[in-house]
């Protein structure tokens, strides 16, 4: 038969390598790094030994040179027991590295990709602005050229890996800019490492309502020189790369919410057989049985739905948007109503930090704004699917 | 140094295994498997002896359905360097056929040593090492918690009750794993990928030229554990003792 979820023995032996992992190392510090807003850096590196940093990455520069459904996995299992863990990996794997493998010059994947697959650096990408989000092209970070280079100028919101703790900046990012005197929709992309002068952590952003094992940060640029060699790909070129990746992004965000449904799912349903009231369990009473039955259906239709967006795309090129945005909005809401009708059938337990549920419903809430809104995704596949007449 | 290390393919221990109705078998719908554990720690050893010895070659072997392929590209990936998957109805196999097949292969391959797990977690039979050690004549030491290679032998240090004890063998030898021997790595992603494309042979237990007959073990049945009565809250020392006394029979 097969398998959709796991389609070749080499994803299914990677599914297996990182649920014992996940399962041994990541589960027991899950919970005291979420309380503690804490990222957990030596832990971050040891995804780098498993050659997960690197999922999609080329063997050329340290990677491990498999596709969207292994990045899908590797996602779906971390986001299993530690959501907030997984999002710092895929700030740093898929919005940074896997971005500068596909847009990258040679020497520019050279210097920093082996960095990025090891676990040496960790990494970012800055797209989002304190005065715009959705709006991505309202921008108004610039650069101006200058001899030798660019004078970038401006700030980033919501970095994630912006801070690795409260004092401490994350170590290269790509930064989304606007060359002075180029069009609105020419965005350019440039390499910014910490240590540049002008490049400072604005501050850490403490105090998420979940997602909080990963360091968020605003990040400022003030007279930031940047060589033109850490010029990403053509000036002006980048809008493409930013549409390009934010499929890849959306595609393992979604996938976050299925490690966040599975779990969900697995929890509501032993505690319905373990836990009686008036002499039966939980298990017994419909409306107990709605809420699992739901949950279940709802996870594997939007795991099929996945599976099945990343098994046809492919990472160099557009062209799924509709259903890459499509994946996002269906799960993330997905992730947050399993997360919530577990809560519901723990009770009192659910409400608490010891049964998980709790933390994961947390985190789930951010699946719905961050890589995009759901209203940026309604927007998004609503114009798309003005172009279209039958669905083939 | 040239070592044949097990990978037998076993229920995963998380998983709730039930019998069939009848109780003649097992019931193995939306059950996991894995490898067994024991056998994941022997392929580590392995690997490391053979990594500490500078040269040799690491064979993982696992025996039953195409199924087993997933054990030994595991092994594979973890960095032992060629598999063997003796494939075969697993019905028909029992510690006595397995140790028959071991032993013919490690005549015809000649390894210096022989590591197994102590024992598989799903038949608990604890008897596959010994049995081919007596079958060879070849020196044993079981449960092995530390492994350290002089020359042409080993030492090896066993857990057994009360404490440790120490023996001497030389090669070739059988040694079976116990739980504190090491702590298996993870296979890394690049070498999942590499392990794709080890020389992994297939053979029948006839190419080995052992006929698998019926098992010499026959299982009668399968059952569950019984279940747990319900604990009880006493009021007072003088009640507990005349429960254990009068209805525990404890006292
Ligand atoms: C924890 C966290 C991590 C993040 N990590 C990163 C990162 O690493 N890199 C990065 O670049 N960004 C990151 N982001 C930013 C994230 O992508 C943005 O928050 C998101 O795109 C929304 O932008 P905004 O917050 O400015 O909200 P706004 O765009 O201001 O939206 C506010 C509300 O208005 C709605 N809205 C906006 N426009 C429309 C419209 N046209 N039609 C209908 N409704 C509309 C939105 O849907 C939303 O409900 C992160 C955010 C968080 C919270």
């Amino acid at each position: 038969m097969r398998d959709l979820f796991n389609p070749t023995p080499e994803h299914k032996a990677l599914r297996d390598m990182a649920r014992s992992f996940v399962e041994a190392e990541v589960e027991p510090q899950a919970l005291e790094h979420d309380r503690a807003e804490r990222f957990n850096q030596p832990l971050f590196r040891r995804l780098g030994d498993l050659g997960l940093l690197g999922v999609t990455v080329d063997e050329r520069w340290g990677g491990s040179g498999l596709d969207a459904v292994a990045a899908v996995i590797a996602h779906e299992e971390l986001s299993a027991s530690d959501p907030g863990l997984c999002l710092a990996y895929l700030a740093h794997s898929m919005l940074f590295a896997n971005n500068l493998s596909l847009n990258g010059s040679d020497a520019q994947r050279a210097r920093y990709l082996p960095g990025a697959c090891s676990g040496a650096l960790v990494g970012g990408m800055c797209m989002s602005e304190p005065d715009a989000g959705t709006d991505v092209l309202g921008m108004r970070t610039s650069a101006r050229v200058v001899d030798g280079g660019y004078v970038l100028n401006g700030a980033k919101m919501w970095i994630t890996n912006g801070a690795l703790d409260d004092h401490t900046l994350g170590d290269v990012f790509l930064v989304y800019a606007r060359v002075e005197g180029d069009a609105r929709a020419a965005l350019s992309m440039l390499i910014v490492e910490k240590g540049d002068a002008g490049f400072s952590l604005g501050q850490r952003i403490k105090d998420k309502l979940g997602m909080r094992a990963s360091g968020t940060a605003e990040l400022v640029f003030e007279d930031c020189f940047v060589p033109a060699e850490r010029l990403v790909g053509e000036r002006g070129a980048a809008t493409l790369h930013m549409m390009r990746n934010l499929e890849l992004e959306r595609l393992t965000l979604a996938a976050m919410s299925l490690g966040i449904a599975r779990r969900c799912v697995e929890i509501m349903n032993s505690y319905a057989s373990d836990r009686a009231a008036f002499g039966k369990p939980l298990r017994d009473y419909g409306q107990i049985q709605a809420h699992i039955a739901d949950s279940y259906a709802a996870y594997m239709a939007g795991r099929s739905y996945v599976y099945n967006v990343a098994a046809s795309l492919s990472l160099d090129s557009a062209g799924n948007r509709v259903d890459s945005d499509g994946v996002k909005l269906y799960c993330a809401r997905m992730a947050k109503e399993v997360a919530d009708r577990a809560i519901q059938v723990l009770g009192g337990y659910g409400y608490v930090g010891e049964y998980n549920v709790e933390r994961l419903w947390r985190d789930a809430r951010l699946l719905e704004i961050g890589g995009g809104t759901n209203e940026a995704h309604q927007k998004n596949m609503t114009r798309d699917l003005a172009k279209v007449r039958a669905l083939r | 140094m040239k070592i044949i290390v097990t990978a037998k393919r076993v229920t995963d221990y998380d998983s709730k295994v039930i019998p069939t109705a009848d109780g003649k078998a097992i019931n193995f719908d939306n059950v996991d498997f894995k490898m067994n554990p024991f056998c994941e720690i022997a392929v580590e050893e392995a690997i490391r002896l053979v990594d500490a010895a500078g040269e040799g070659e690491v064979v993982v072997v696992a025996m039953g359905d195409e199924e087993a392929t997933q054990e030994v590209r595991k092994a594979l990936a973890m960095g032992a360097h060629r598999g063997v998957l003796v494939e075969c109805d697993e019905s028909k196999l029992d510690s006595d056929a397995v140790a028959r097949m071991l032993v013919k292969l490690c005549q015809d391959e000649r390894p210096d040593l022989l590591l197994l797990g102590k024992q598989a977690v799903d038949g608990d039979s604890n008897q596959v090492g010994q049995l081919v050690a007596e079958h060879l004549g070849w020196p044993q030491a079981t449960f092995a918690y530390k492994l350290s290679v002089e020359g042409k032998g080993a030492t090896v240090q066993r857990e057994v009750d009360g404490g440790v004890e120490t023996v001497r063998l030389s090669f070739p030898a059988v040694i079976t794993t116990d739980l504190r021997l090491n702590e298996p790595r993870y296979p890394s992603l690049p070498n999942i990928m590499k392990a794709k494309k080890k020389p992994l042979e297939t053979m029948s237990p006839e190419d080995l030229g052992v006929a698998l007959g019926a098992p010499k073990v026959e299982v009668v049945s399968y059952g569950l554990p019984s279940s747990r009565k319900a604990g009880q809250v006493v009021d007072s020392v003088a009640t507990l003792v005349s429960k254990l006394v009068n209805e525990a029979k404890a006292l």
